[in-house]
């Protein structure tokens, strides 16, 4: 793909029609998961605080092939231009590196992320606590493997934490897929394109309390309430997971 | 903030404990009044903790949360290394690592007087102290202790200043001495300050021995009392 004389070569990508995998026949009754998963079970997850040097606070998340990288700046002075405000204010950006996704630079178009990952934090950070200043919350999305938005949520909540910003409880997030009459737990990209409906939460596990559910898709109020119910006990996991990396780095740090 | 309590110690007391973590139960206990410090809250009929780190408990009755990190929130009466980003008619602007950029009046010094305001320039590194701290107001600094005296207090010549964590600085702060710096004291000369806002400046007479210092500081964070000195003394065997 050799340019003319002095232009830029152009970036190879795959065409989109090309390696195009056919969906899975999610309505037979013999239907398993891709990636060898019982219908009812998370993928191994991993975290780690303390990722970025320069970060007031930051932390690297793992489901399974999904690896996003969060760093916490702040508080710091808002801006001049900005109004008085005697909260703190929450600023949030999410980013795909162009590597992400199987098809380059897919990812970048979720300009929606940043909305929900600020509405989804929001609710858990005292706000109160640092008047006329901004925090800001950085997440990459180093790989993209579906369940991405619960995966920023858990690890933008955990760099939170690590930064020391003072919150009602860690905020931890996983989503549920809808197939027909399956419900499948933090489901992977295949079997989100071939997806009937999707529920997310984000909630407060100490507290009891959400801080934000997305249901897009046809769902029965059994449904819902089944499926509300396999997110709330996968949140109640994760959050033991993500509380037990946290004191492991504080055992360590003050020994 | 003052609760009703029993004597009855929780036995998370310096344990890592994470925000939303319950460390009281308010609801059977009567009688006596609880301290909470930075890091807990009241939470209806519990007391919750607000940021990760490690609860203390000072005798009678005062609970908190001890954590590391790499930000500074001022607090009134806190020894800090500024340093000077802004030179105004009244005040000086300086850089405590904190939400906000901090003042120095030109008279908060000893025998402050509008005669001998002193001159700054812009990056001097300064020790002083905080005298207001609200939440929405930028600190106010101080290059006097209470009395009035310059006590340490004061612009620092030369020397290397580098950053660490509050956690760190804390420790340095510590007493009885940290044991780094008793071993590192044994066995070379050199000046220090410490900012609880996680800076470090040491003075030292050659290069060499600020370096070493520095490093020996920078290494001992995630290490016990006992490792410090064996690091002590491997990096001294260096450079002897």
């Amino acid at each position: 793909m050799a340019g003319k004389g002095g232009a830029t070569p152009a970036t190879y990508s795959p065409s989109p029609t090309t390696n195009r995998k056919k969906k899975p026949p999610i309505f037979k009754e013999d239907w398993v998961r891709p990636d060898g998963r019982g219908f009812h079970q998370c993928r191994p997850a991993f975290f780690r605080t303390g990722a970025v040097n320069a970060a007031s606070g930051s932390a690297y998340a793992e489901f399974g092939n999904t690896k996003v990288i969060v760093s916490v700046f702040g508080p710091r002075e808002s801006k001049k231009a900005m109004m008085y405000s005697d909260i703190g204010r929450l600023n949030c950006n999410v980013s795909f590196t162009t590597f992400a996704t199987p098809i380059r630079g897919q990812g970048s178009d979720h300009k929606e992320y940043c909305a929900m990952l600020h509405k989804a934090l929001e609710g858990a950070i005292i706000l109160e606590t640092f008047p006329k200043t901004t925090v800001d919350v950085f997440a990459l999305v180093l790989e993209s493997s579906g369940s991405d938005l619960p995966v920023v949520i858990s690890c933008a909540s955990l760099a939170l934490a690590d930064a020391g910003i003072m919150m009602y409880d860690i905020v931890a997030s996983v989503s549920v897929s809808c197939f027909n009459k399956n419900l499948v737990i933090d489901p992977i990209l295949e079997e989100e394109i071939g997806q009937d409906g999707s529920l997310m939460i984000t909630c407060m596990p100490s507290r009891y309390e959400i801080t934000q559910l997305t249901v897009t898709g046809e769902w029965s109020t059994t449904k819902i309430n089944e499926g509300m119910q396999l997110c709330l006990d996968a949140c109640a996991k994760l959050a033991k997971i993500m509380r037990s990396c946290l004191k492991e780095v504080a055992s360590d740090s003050q020994e | 903030m003052e609760t009703k309590s029993s004597s009855s110690s929780t036995n998370l007391v310096d344990q890592s404990v994470c925000p939303g973590d319950v460390i009281l139960d308010l609801s059977n206990m009567t009688n006596q009044t609880i301290k909470l410090g930075g890091g807990l809250r009241q939470d209806c009929d519990a007391i919750s903790v607000m940021k990760a780190g490690r609860l203390r408990f000072s005798k009678p009755n005062k609970y908190w949360v001890e954590n590391s990190q790499k930000r500074y929130v001022p607090h009134a009466e806190d020894s800090v290394l500024g340093i000077v980003v802004d030179s105004r008619s009244d005040n000086f602007l300086v850089d405590i690592k904190g939400p906000a950029l901090a003042f120095l009046p030109v008279l908060a010094f000893e025998g402050g007087t509008r005669r001998n305001i002193p001159r700054f320039e812009i990056g001097t590194l300064i020790y002083a102290r905080v005298v207001k701290a609200n939440p929405g107001m930028n600190p106010e600094l101080a290059c006097t202790d209470a009395s009035g005296k310059a006590a340490e207090f004061g612009a620092l010549k030369d020397g290397y200043m580098f950053e660490c964590t509050t956690g760190l600085s804390r420790m340095l702060l510590s007493s009885p001495t940290c044991p780094v710096l008793d071993a590192l004291g044994k066995k070379l000369s050199f000046e220090i300050a410490v900012g609880l806002n996680g800076r470090v400046w040491v003075s030292a007479a050659s290069p060499q021995t600020t370096i070493v210092v520095a490093n020996a500081i920078m290494n001992s964070e995630t290490l016990s009392g006992a490792q410090q000195r064996i690091m002590v003394e491997k990096l001294l065997e260096r450079i002897h």
